[in-house]
């Protein structure tokens, strides 16, 4: 069977910077896969050829098979669901109306947009501030929120940019047991960045490593924080202690 | 009874007694200052689908406005056209002029589309002024009466109220649906809708159609009650301002705003008009200032602000 995401010697520069360089990887079915590397190293670039912001100057993304076009609603209704690291809520609007908004890439009804939405919100125990307008929430609430509106999007494929980083280890546990359970929506896989260590070893499958644009590592998240050139690049000496 | 329900009603009562008024109010002036005001009423309602609900700041309406009006007078007296038929044929024409600038124009955000849509209404504009053969240049160009001769002022009025109550009702429609919270979202934010799977440049655009096809029909019923039409008055910047002058007055992307905009803003005009002379037009530049400083949301969207608010607290 034919990964569900394949990136194939994919490039993408902007002017002298190189942020990304020739990358290859896959997302297979079923797997939780995690990016990580130190800030610049052009992880979220890559979210963003993924799903259609940007076109890649070398290389070719498939999904499912097909070659992608660099057209992000295109993405988007062939299963391509993602999150912003710096979040995008719809302010004027309330957080129920948000996550309608992702639900009707899959229903022309209101009522079952709203349906799905307020299923979404259950799930991320958001049901509390559905009918809040999206400004004014706190931080931890609005990347939930991204979640929910990828999520009632229908994605085969979920894209997480960094929906954890920053808010509290408690909650930042709390959500990632939740990341664990995307499968029962349907999410046939799951690709995040992330920072947090303590996540990424408990949610992720699989690892791979950026560091200025390129692929520098990749493999079971155990074997990969233990690579001399991980630990250099990305997690530092200390690091090295605190794993023995 | 529901909520829409009694909506319904009360929307029926309120456009019976608009159709009403004519027969009290039945001087020829005085009707035609109520048909200024459902014209723009109307005007600012169809700006707003796309000014306001899409936030696509559009100060070049008068290009539709004005091609409703050439539109009208051409395919009638040049061409020879029954006037049903010129009159779909000018609102075609502004459909198809607004997806030719919505196709340039869309590619622009924030003040640099402002900017086009002035820039394409004033090309427009200058295309009017040189070319005689076809608009009557600078002289101008006859347009037909669409009405029954006797009491044309009636007829009018009546139509801009039905101008205003269809764009109202389209609207109102047009929120309720998908369609309208794709609107809202590109206003809100343009990437977001994009990984909503919303094609922001088609929608953006089936939304201009829209207004365009309805300022068009307001373009051709103030040429026809004018009789007469030159570029300076039908597809001048100043018609363009007044259009979206309306809707900001009232509350931009709320649906009752620029009827109130409308009705404050051009009994307030034709008042100081009579109280002033000239002088009205700064009375009429102070009272936008003062709102726009005061009322960013406009009049419509303070109250309803201030209600979410209260109910909020409650």
């Amino acid at each position: 069977m034919t990964a569900l995401l394949a990136v194939d010697g994919v490039s993408k520069r902007f002017g002298g910077l190189l942020a990304t360089s020739n990358v290859t990887f896959e997302v297979r079915r079923g797997e939780t896969l995690f990016i990580v590397g130190p800030n610049g190293a052009g992880k979220t670039t890559l979210f963003n050829l993924i799903s259609g912001f940007l076109a890649p100057d070398h290389g070719v993304i498939r999904f499912e098979g097909r070659a992608l076009a660099a057209r992000p609603h295109v993405a988007a209704r062939l299963g391509i669901g993602r999150t912003f690291q710096i979040v995008k809520p719809l302010k004027n609007l309330s957080v129920l109306e948000n996550v309608m908004l992702g639900a009707f890439l899959r229903t022309r009804r209101r009522a079952d947009a709203a349906a799905r939405a307020r299923e979404v919100l259950g799930f991320l125990q958001m049901e509390a501030v559905a009918d809040l307008p999206a400004s004014g929430l706190p931080l931890a609430t609005l990347k939930r929120l991204e979640i929910a509106r990828a999520l009632a999007t229908q994605p085969k494929l979920i894209l997480l940019d960094e929906v954890v980083a920053g808010l509290p280890t408690g909650e930042a546990l709390a959500l990632a047991a939740l990341l664990q359970r995307l499968p029962e929506w349907g999410v046939a896989a799951v690709a995040g960045v992330e920072h947090v260590m303590q996540v990424v070893m408990k949610v992720a499958e699989r690892v791979i490593v950026l560091d200025r644009g390129a692929l520098i590592a990749e493999g079971a998240p155990a074997d990969v924080v233990r690579q001399p050139a991980v630990i250099e690049a990305y997690l530092g000496a200390k690091y090295k202690d605190v794993i023995g | 009874m529901t909520v829409t329900g009694s909506r319904l009603v009360i929307a029926g009562a309120v456009l019976v007694a608009c159709l009403g008024a004519p027969l009290v109010i039945d001087q020829t002036y005085q009707l035609n200052v109520l048909f200024r005001v459902f014209l723009f009423a109307g005007l600012g309602v169809a700006w707003n689908l796309v000014g306001g609900y899409t936030g696509q700041l559009s100060l070049g309406h008068a290009a539709f406005f004005g091609l409703g009006a050439y539109g009208l007078a051409i395919g009638s007296g040049k061409l020879g056209l029954p006037i049903p038929v010129a009159l779909g044929l000018a609102i075609a024409l502004a459909v198809l002029v607004a997806l030719a600038i919505g196709l340039v124009a869309f590619r622009l955000r924030g003040p640099y589309f402002a900017l086009a849509t002035i820039a394409f209404a004033e090309v427009l504009h200058l295309t009017a002024k040189n070319l005689p053969d076809v608009t009557g240049g600078e002289v101008g160009l006859q347009v037909p009466l669409i009405f029954p001769p006797d009491a044309p002022s009636r007829w009018f009025y009546w139509a801009a109220v039905v101008l205003t109550a269809l764009a109202l009702a389209i609207t109102a429609l047009i929120t309720r649906a998908r369609f309208g919270y794709a609107l809202l979202a590109i206003r809100e934010d343009e990437d977001t809708a994009l990984a909503c799977g919303i094609a922001t440049t088609r929608t953006k655009l089936h939304a201009l159609m829209i207004s365009a096809a309805l300022t068009a029909i307001g373009g051709a019923l103030y040429g026809s009650l004018f009789l007469y039409i030159v570029p300076d008055q039908m597809l001048s910047v100043d018609i363009s301002n007044e259009i979206a002058i309306v809707a900001m007055l009232g509350g931009a992307g709320t649906l009752l705003g620029p009827l109130v905009g409308a009705v404050l803003l051009e009994i307030a005009s034709e008042l100081f008009k009579n109280l002033f002379q000239e002088a009205h037009l700064v009375i009429y530049g102070v009272l936008i200032v003062v709102v726009v400083l005061f009322l960013p949301e406009g009049i419509v969207g303070t109250i309803a602000s201030a209600l979410r608010r209260r109910r909020g607290r409650a």
